[in-house]
């Protein structure tokens, strides 16, 4: 460690401002170089300076760096920074003794590069789907004909329009809310996180609309941010998230209880067509009047036949009973000897009796021989 | 009546119409359902003509909405 003059006062030691500064510069030469992940803001660089000033902003929580780097050593990487790029930087704290400033030096700066954001993103996903953030059990449905529609957009954006316009044609009487806020940048995920809150706090609102237009991979990353996914999974109210393309799909929409592919899209899903709500109420209500109708002709038919049974009751039992003497005179018949004769048997008569037996004729005795067809005449023998 | 929800009014007039035209129900129940059936969709109707189209702007909190 340098050698620091303090000056004695009595049996204080004071150090003058420049010694203390020497002193704990020279302490933080000690500390290693390392790598450090935030984002670029207020970046300085001037001709006239010999270094670049930057703020390096961890976006999590906001904390700050002051980072400094030889402008020719900037210069040379090439990176062309821009406010509110994630980056590491390379380099080692020291302390500007001439202000006291406590800083970063950087050697060298490697931007975020979009692989970084990927695997970052991954792993993030990962973790909040193991929680079950994104179950499909978690899901709820969207209200049919929503009482007030909450919309978060950024303003004047294209999202907002094609949301509004959308929700106006389908459903003319449809209440919207609009919370304007950022949807991009290092804001925008505290932003939306704040207007979604506040939107779930106004009075009517059954649903809420996230949308956002397409853009770059860098600006729809707050849209994967964890603080903001949490929040729409933990939204009270049913969420759909409309944010950027088709093929964009930042960790929101899988947190929301519906994704919409646009805006567009989201406006159709959160009002119905009021031509067609109509149209279904109108071939219900028909369908009402008509089951209405049936039903009461129906009663009227079981009506109808049983009145007809009835009148045909007496007629039916004179019917059974007569059929009832008809198969009673068959039976009869049917007993009756002429079956017999049929068969080849005689009667014999003698004077109108029935000869029963050969003891009861003698001969030339005139006899009555009745067949099945007719009677003739003979004598006995 | 006005508590219930658009959607549980219309679901209810869904279901007493299936259950008329599938015609399972006494007459004396279907004159029932048929006035509800009647009474929901007059419900229904009104809900859609008396929302008043609106498009406001939340009054955000100053700190929120300073960059």
């Amino acid at each position: 460690m340098a050698k620091v003059d303090a000056i004695e006062y009595g049996d204080k030691k004071v150090y003058s401002v420049a010694s203390f500064n020497r002193g704990v510069a020279d302490w933080l030469t000690r500390l290693p170089t390392v790598w450090v992940e935030g984002e670029v803001t207020e970046l300085r660089r001037n001709a006239r300076w010999q270094s670049v000033f930057f703020t390096l902003k961890d976006p999590s929580d906001g904390a700050c760096l002051g980072v400094t780097i030889l402008r020719s050593r900037f210069d040379a990487l090439r990176l062309d920074l821009g406010d509110g790029e994630r980056v590491h930087v390379l380099g080692r704290p020291e302390l500007y003794e001439a202000r006291g400033d406590f800083r970063f030096r950087a050697l060298s700066i490697e931007r975020f590069g979009i692989g970084d954001h990927l695997a970052a993103l991954e792993r993030l996903k990962r973790k909040l789907a193991d929680e079950g953030l994104f179950a499909a059990e978690r899901k709820r449905p969207l209200p049919r004909l929503p009482e007030r529609i909450g919309l978060i957009t950024g303003n004047d954006a294209a999202a907002k329009r094609d949301v509004l316009t959308t929700i106006v044609a389908r459903l003319p009487a449809a209440r919207v809310l609009v919370a304007e806020t950022y949807v991009q940048g290092p804001l925008a995920a505290p932003a939306m996180i704040d207007a979604l809150r506040d939107l779930c706090a106004s009075p009517g609102v059954d649903v809420v609309v996230l949308a956002r237009g397409g853009g770059s991979f860098e600006d729809l990353l707050p849209f994967s941010d964890e603080r903001l996914v949490r929040a729409v999974a933990a939204c009270p109210i049913p969420i759909v998230s409309a944010v950027g393309h088709e093929q964009d799909t930042p960790l929101c929409d899988l947190a929301a209880d519906v994704r919409a592919s646009t805006p567009t899209a989201a406006g159709r899903l959160v009002v119905p067509d009021a031509v067609e709500l109509r149209e279904r109420l109108e071939r219900a209500r028909a369908g009402l009047g008509r089951g209405a109708a049936a039903t009461v002709v129906r009663a009227r038919q079981r009506v109808d036949h049983a009145h007809e049974r009835l009148r045909r009751a007496p007629a039916l039992t004179i019917e059974r009973r007569r059929a009832r003497v008809e198969q009673s005179a068959a039976r009869l018949r049917a007993l009756s000897p002429r079956a017999t004769l049929e068969r080849g048997y005689a009667i014999v008569r003698r004077d109108d009796a029935v000869v029963r037996s050969v003891t009861s004729v003698d001969s030339g005795d005139a006899l009555e021989v009745e067949l099945s067809d007719g009677r003739i005449g003979a004598r006995a023998e | 009546m006005s508590t219930q929800s658009f959607e549980d009014a219309q679901r209810e007039l869904e279901r007493i119409v299936e259950r008329l035209e599938r015609g399972e129900s006494e007459l004396d129940d279907a004159i029932k359902l048929w006035e509800r059936g009647e009474e929901l969709y007059r419900y229904c109707v009104s809900k859609l003509d008396s929302a008043q189209g609106k498009i406001e702007e939340l009054a955000r909190r100053v700190e929120s909405s300073r960059p």
